[in-house]
């Protein structure tokens, strides 16, 4: 059970990370607090979080048990990185695109 | 209890060298069961394991290899049907002004197609073929809960015949296989055509959400002994993906099925502008489940891919470890595209950019598996029998359909192409090419294994080609005619003539098509009734399920291979099996046991005394299809009433689980001595429950986002709470929380103390908590009035049936208390009570936050 916990952390960490962004967004374009009007505000605070959860991907990959090698050692690792890679890819338009 | 890991080193006199690929179990050593003469073993076996004899024998079954193959057998009824339903679209499609159906009888006919395929056939398909497959390959006997799987079989069966009804009688669902509010909306959909398919559906998918967990629960604990998740078959993994998929992608359906009925029925706003709702709400949830759906009918296939590439070819999978990383990517990944579904619909660009980044990413994990396969055949001596026909249509086919999803992924490329037949076209690509194309090999397979019979030459081959002609013929040149711009679900177009002519070519090839379908069933008909019998293990395959007679018997393995037998190749431990030198050997107690294993590492726990046949899944499945043809028909009183025999039902069902008979430990192998499972934590039961409120918060959180949704979109005004959000409705939540929470203490006590005094504290509680609970219903605001009303009566109505179940359970303890069932060593119900009851506590909770804040919003 322990392994399946570290292989899946990666990409929970990703799916907790684009829930959050994506409702970030979603409240920011219905106008509860004003993307544009806030003068980029809201999209440095998109941003902000991404970036701290850029940084927990990373720490998570820090923290993982170095394990008794082979399997038990190699899917933890690649579904932290898988979970790291797909944080920065799915959500790095947070830098790039129009809000809303 | 001797513990089995200090068991004695592993025994036995034909120690062949272990199958390429797989460690051997470095710490866990179980020594061998004397041999014993296989016949006297098999007759044992067969006598507690087979199904009664006769039609009540068929009506009673709960076997998974009988189940199995009735699941795949109905789903391919459907898929003749839905084919058929294919055929009559094409000959209406075939000219410009078809005057073959009218539109009405036409939008039926798509819509059914569309849901029979995916709803009636691949679904259930990929389900029968996990409830057949995986306990022989696993090295068990049965599923974990063989009860539930006859009566997810039995839910889809009815289910299904519902739809086909309405379809006969004219008033089958007209409104695509998607739904679409407010296309499908009581204004817009009179009549009870959208209502077949959210009742019928929603009955069906009792079948996957019983399948999910029991698929879950099987592949995490009865695993064969010393078979780590880390080496076990890349199928299993593939399906563990597959059933976590749908312990979490079916609810949102669920919810939505049932906002959308609720609506129609009691006129709920959910998805009506005018009230506050929103169609795209319908949308979200719908997507939310359909584009995981795609990862859930292509996972079984490849799962399927990664078992018969490396037999065929003759060596190991290629990376076994990067598919399965794969695997973990898709399961999560699919999760966070269902926008793309819904490019044109107004979403914020940003939003386009998220989902249209995941998009394109989905496609590295699939690329990975794709050249793992190819990596495979490339570093073996692939050979060219009938299966790999079907998966070199796999690769030709799945490819192209994959680039095409990558090209739609993209936002421009998108909005070109939404709604034509480009789109119709893809979807065939990535569904035929990516699942009846595994499945067809899948067939060829294992067919020798079904029914012990050699396949006739030749037949098998012609059928494919056919088949693959007239695939690229049919839907090949669809993508041309979506790029000129063709819509799809039209059933006349202009007489343009560069849409004439594809249209009638495309309608031609699938008749072909269709003639290779039929082809293939002719062949299978033909080696299952006419082939010559076949030799054990024809294809020499190294996987457990050919470790066994042919066809496979009632029970799979007359003893369960142990750490020192499932990693040979399967040729090697046929007859020690067969002699009972592995685990568990025989049937000596006379009831149907298996052993119960641990997550991780496959150490055996405790042996599991599973249920024999019975009409309790028919009976059960029976009264929910009445509730659901009284829903159809409006009678909602009735409909209640309806659901007494449903409780009752359950309550007999959970009855059946009590101890009976001896209880003693089993000796599984010389010196290893296990309890059985009413002696035993955690049982199947309890991980089965762990699973199914994994389903459970999938449920809840869908409903939180809808509610969250609507707090964001709504727009016009909001009328302010006349009740739900004021002091006293606060302290009556507060109160219902805390009554449960307490619960959750009492429950524990119960367990703990063996008590039938807090069991009782428990019930009262509950009790406690639904008058509460009764009492702030009565105080909400009419949810007819607002979509957030309705939203919050819906989220007050899911703690309701929480504490309502909670109550159940403790009362159930009770009387398990009071039958003497409930003993110091025997927990009975109040473990999965105690389970429950928390769960509902945090539910109930968090709902209350919810209806406190929205209604404050």
């Amino acid at each position: 059970m322990r392994l399946l916990a570290l292989f899946i952390a990666g990409p929970a960490l990703w799916a907790v990370l684009f829930a959050a962004v994506y409702a970030l967004h979603g409240i920011g374009c219905a106008g509860l607090t004003g993307p544009e009007s806030l003068g980029g505000l809201w999209r440095l605070v998109m941003a902000g979080v991404w970036i701290a959860g850029l940084g927990a991907h990373v720490a998570l990959l820090r923290a993982l048990p170095a394990g008794r090698g082979g399997a038990d050692r190699w899917l933890p690792l690649t579904g932290g990185w898988i979970g790291l890679g797909a944080s920065a890819f799915t959500l790095f338009p947070v830098l790039i695109a129009t809000s809303c | 209890m001797t513990d089995a890991t200090q068991g004695a080193a592993s025994g036995g006199p034909d120690e062949s060298p272990a199958r390429p690929g797989v460690q051997e179990a470095e710490e866990l050593a179980i020594p061998r069961n004397p041999p014993r003469p296989a016949l006297a073993l098999h007759r044992e076996l067969h006598r507690v394991w087979a199904n009664d004899r006769g039609l009540w024998g068929q009506l009673t079954a709960v076997n998974h290899t009988t189940l199995g193959l009735r699941f795949m057998g109905t789903a391919l009824v459907f898929f003749a049907i839905g084919g058929l339903l294919s055929m009559l679209i094409r000959a209406q499609l075939a000219t410009h002004d078809g005057a073959f159906l009218d539109t009405e009888l036409y939008n039926q006919i798509f819509t059914m197609h569309g849901s029979i395929m995916m709803f009636l056939f691949a679904i259930p398909m990929l389900e029968g073929l996990g409830i057949w497959l995986l306990p022989k390959m696993l090295g068990t006997r049965d599923m974990a809960f063989p009860r539930l799987t006859a009566l997810g079989y039995w839910c889809y069966l009815f289910g299904g015949l519902i739809m086909l009804t309405a379809l006969l009688f004219g008033v089958a669902p007209r409104d695509g296989w998607f739904m679409y509010t407010p296309l499908s909306d009581a204004t817009h959909s009179p009549g009870i055509n959208a209502d077949v398919w959210l009742l019928g559906v929603t009955f069906v998918e009792i079948s996957a959400m019983a399948a999910a967990v029991e698929i879950t629960v099987t592949i995490l604990r009865q695993r064969a002994p010393g078979m780590k998740l880390t080496e076990m078959p890349l199928f299993a993994w593939y399906m563990l993906g597959t059933s976590v998929m749908m312990l979490v992608g079916f609810p949102p359906l669920i919810a939505a099925s049932v906002l959308l009925e609720v609506e129609r029925a009691f006129d709920w706003p959910f998805f009506d502008v005018v009230r506050g709702g929103d169609p795209l709400l319908w949308q979200h949830l719908f997507w939310l489940f359909g584009h995981p759906e795609v990862y859930i009918i292509f996972l079984p296939a490849a799962g399927v891919l990664s078992t018969l590439i490396p037999a065929l070819c003759r060596t190991p999978i290629l990376g076994y470890n990067a598919i399965v990383a794969a695997v973990l990517a898709l399961v999560f990944l699919s999760f966070g595209l269902w926008v793309h579904h819904m490019f044109t619909v107004g979403i914020p660009h940003m939003a386009l950019a998220f989902f249209s980044a995941a998009s394109v990413l989905v496609a590295v994990p699939t690329a990975v598996q794709v050249f793992a396969w190819i990596g495979t055949m490339w570093k073996g001596q692939p050979e060219l029998k009938l299966p790999m026909y079907h998966i070199l249509g796999f690769f030709l086919t799945f490819v192209m359909g994959g680039l095409t999803g990558v090209m739609l992924a993209i936002v421009p490329f998108n909005w070109q192409a939404h709604d034509t037949a480009f789109v119709t076209a893809h979807l065939h690509y990535v569904l035929i090419g990516g699942f009846v194309f595994p499945m067809m090999a899948a067939a060829t397979w294992w067919m020798p294994l079904i029914f012990g019979k050699r396949r006739i030459k030749g037949l098998g081959e012609a059928a494919f080609w056919v088949i693959l002609i007239g695939f690229h013929g049919t839907f090949f040149i669809m993508h041309l005619t979506g790029l000129m711009g063709m819509p799809r679900r039209i059933d006349v177009y202009p007489d343009n003539p560069e849409w004439v002519w594809l249209n009638l070519t495309s309608s031609i090839f699938g008749f072909v098509l269709t003639i290779g379908f039929a082809m293939f069933a002719l062949d299978m008909i033909l080696q299952a009734t006419l082939g010559k019998r076949s030799a054990r293990d024809p294809w020499g395959a190294p996987t457990l399920d050919w470790a066994m007679p042919v066809p496979s018997t009632s029970y799979n393995f007359a003893s369960l291979p142990g750490p020192g037998m499932w990693a040979r190749v399967a040729a090697d431990v046929v007859l020690p099996l067969a002699r009972g030198e592995g685990v568990l050997p025989g049937a000596p107690r006379g009831r149907r046991e298996v052993l119960v294993t641990s997550v991780g590492g496959a150490r055996p726990q405790h042996v599991a005394l599973l249920p024999g046949n019975t009409a309790l899944p028919l009976w059960l499945a029976a009264s929910i299809g009445v509730f659901v043809l009284l829903m159809l028909a409006g009678a909602y009183a009735l409909a209640g009433i309806a659901l007494i025999p449903v409780a009752v039902l359950v309550w007999v069902w959970g009855r059946g689980l009590a101890p009976a008979g001896d209880l003693s430990p089993v000796e599984a192998a010389p010196g290893l001595r296990l309890p059985i499972h009413h002696h035993a934590r955690p049982s199947l039961s309890q991980s089965g429950l762990f699973a199914l409120l994994v389903a459970d918060g999938a449920l809840l959180a869908s409903l939180v986002f809808g509610l969250a949704f609507l707090s964001v979109v709504t727009v016009g005004p909001v009328p302010a709470p006349a009740g739900g959000g004021g002091a006293d409705t606060v302290t009556l939540l507060a109160v219902v929380v805390a009554a449960v929470a307490l619960g959750v203490g009492a429950a524990g006590r119960a367990a703990r103390r063996r008590s039938v005094a807090w069991a009782g504290v428990g019930l009262a509680l509950n009790l406690l908590a639904l008058a509460l609970l009764a009492v702030v219903l009565g105080g909400l605001d009419d949810p007819t009035r607002h979509a957030r009303d309705a939203l919050r009566a819906v989220l007050a109505a899911y703690v309701v049936v929480h504490v309502l179940v909670a109550a159940a359970m403790s009362a159930f303890a009770l009387d398990q208390f009071r039958r003497a069932e409930i003993t110091a060593e025997v927990a009975g119900v109040l473990p999965a009570w105690r389970h429950w009851q928390g769960f509902t506590a945090v539910a109930s909770a968090l709902v209350a936050v919810a209806v406190i804040a929205q209604a404050g919003a």
